[in-house]
């Protein structure tokens, strides 16, 4: 049963919106899929993401966005992964992100975006997808 | 791809920014394969010192133990700032999915970005016997990277969970008020492992009564344990100062103690390696396949079966 080992994924908000439905919800399907969550919350830093995410040894970071700070978080959580050497965590987004602000995201380095009224089974299907084929340092 | 462990153990012992990655690899190698412990321990030389003091924090949902384990951290980044500090929180997997969704982290955020506060969490997965191995394991780590003092957070309710607190130099089981009457505290399970019952939300209605009942129900238990009781609010940070005098007064376990429990966590890491082996060769092994049916119908002994599995010892690797 240790062949396949359960990916960890680290959820979490950043920016000051508290609203964790979408953030909760996406927890509870990567759970139901057999992923191991780590969750940390609402209103945190990209600096504690990372922190958390180098910590916890995670293949992807799922950060849920309703505010709009999209770039300006996105860029930061990216510039720290790539000081720590760790550019092999993904990471993707959920929430309110424009549709024409996501080819920008992706060239930034964003795996996968999720938003509003998009099913289950694709969101798990699209990151377990991405994760496979992300060339993992990871044992 | 297998890193070497050599190399990541040399990795976590730097000061960079791949040290905390290393570590955090290390556990998760410890943590998937823990029969590779002895692996580890070849790496890391025996000179590799162990966490000083490991504190096994235990109680129901609700009790408040990632709260606990927050403020507890707090006083200890307060009394010694020199000093790291690790915590392993334990949460439970889906035994349906397999999956988990593990949440401790969320109460101890402010110590999220602290170089000297080092948190992992783990899923139960459903081991018998591997969950303690696989925590044994993240707290060698630990020490690798110099944890001084290192919480094991776990949901008190299954056999396990329990096991893994006994881990631990000193268990502390969390109560709190309005989780049930006296006789709740009669039951056999929780308070027999704790050698500090502490009692959390002490700011709320009925802790003073709660802990009017614990100290009577320690004086009916027989025996020569002997276990003391605190009152604190993890909410509030009150009642820590004491709380921490009376850890430190305590101590680890003696070091005969703990050289017994290193050569049981060898002796586990064999057991574990080779039930590996054994469920390998069982599903792929045509003649031992056949054995095994043999014995489920009654027609032959299961002797005969386990000297062919200790016999000869030519095992794929895991």
């Amino acid at each position: 049963m240790h062949a396949s080992s359960p990916h960890r994924i680290l959820i979490g908000k950043a920016g000051l919106d508290g609203h964790d439905r979408g953030a909760k919800y996406v927890a509870h399907i990567l759970r139901d899929a057999g992923l191991e969550v780590i969750y940390t919350g609402i209103r945190r830093t990209p600096e504690e993401l990372v922190a958390v995410a180098l910590q916890e040894d995670v293949a992807a970071i799922g950060i849920s966005l309703l505010s709009g700070a999209h770039f300006t978080v996105v860029s930061r959580v990216i510039e720290l992964l790539k000081e720590n050497d760790a550019t092999d965590i993904l990471v993707f987004l959920g929430g309110i992100v424009p549709e024409s602000d996501i080819p920008r995201l992706r060239e930034m380095g964003v795996a996968c975006v999720f938003g509003p009224g998009i099913s289950a089974r694709v969101i798990v299907e699209t990151l377990l997808d991405a994760i496979e084929k992300t060339p993992h340092s990871s044992l | 791809m297998t890193i070497s462990l050599e190399t990541l153990v040399g990795q976590a012992r730097g000061n960079d920014a791949v040290a905390t990655r290393a570590a955090a690899k290390l556990m998760s190698v410890l943590e998937n394969e823990p029969q590779r412990l002895p692996e580890f321990l070849r790496a890391a030389g025996a000179e590799t010192p162990q966490p000083r003091l490991i504190l096994g924090i235990t109680g129901a949902p609700g009790a408040g133990k990632s709260t606990f384990s927050d403020a507890l951290i707090g006083e200890y980044r307060r009394r010694a700032p020199a000093q790291k500090i690790g915590v392993i929180a334990v949460d439970p997997s889906s035994p349906f999915s397999g999956g988990a969704v593990l949440g401790d982290r969320v109460r101890m955020m402010r110590h999220a970005t602290d170089p000297h506060v080092f948190v992992r969490s783990l899923a139960s997965r459903g081991q018998l016997g591997g969950l303690t191995l696989g925590v044994k394991g993240v707290l060698r780590v630990m020490g690798l990277i110099g944890a001084d003092v290192v919480l094991i957070e776990t949901l008190g309710v299954g056999q396990s969970e329990v096991d893994v607190a006994r881990v631990a130099d000193i268990v502390m089981v969390l109560l709190s008020p309005g989780q049930g009457d006296s006789v709740q505290l009669l039951k056999a399970g929780l308070m027999e492992v704790g050698d500090i019952i502490v009692i959390n939300k002490a700011d709320r209605a009925g802790a003073d009564e709660l802990h009017r009942q614990v100290l009577g129900a320690l004086k009916l238990q027989q025996g020569t344990a002997k276990r003391s009781v605190a009152l604190v609010s993890s909410t509030e940070k009150s009642g820590f100062e004491e709380l921490l005098n009376r850890i430190e007064d305590h101590g680890a376990l003696h070091p005969q103690r703990r050289r017994e429990n290193d050569i049981g966590d060898i002796r586990e890491a064999i057991l574990e390696a080779a039930r590996r082996r054994i469920i390998v060769r069982l599903k792929t092994e045509p003649t031992l396949h056949a054995a095994l049916e043999r014995v489920a119908r009654g027609g032959e002994d299961a002797e005969s079966l386990v000297q062919l599995l200790l016999k000869d010892g030519d095992a794929p690797s895991t």
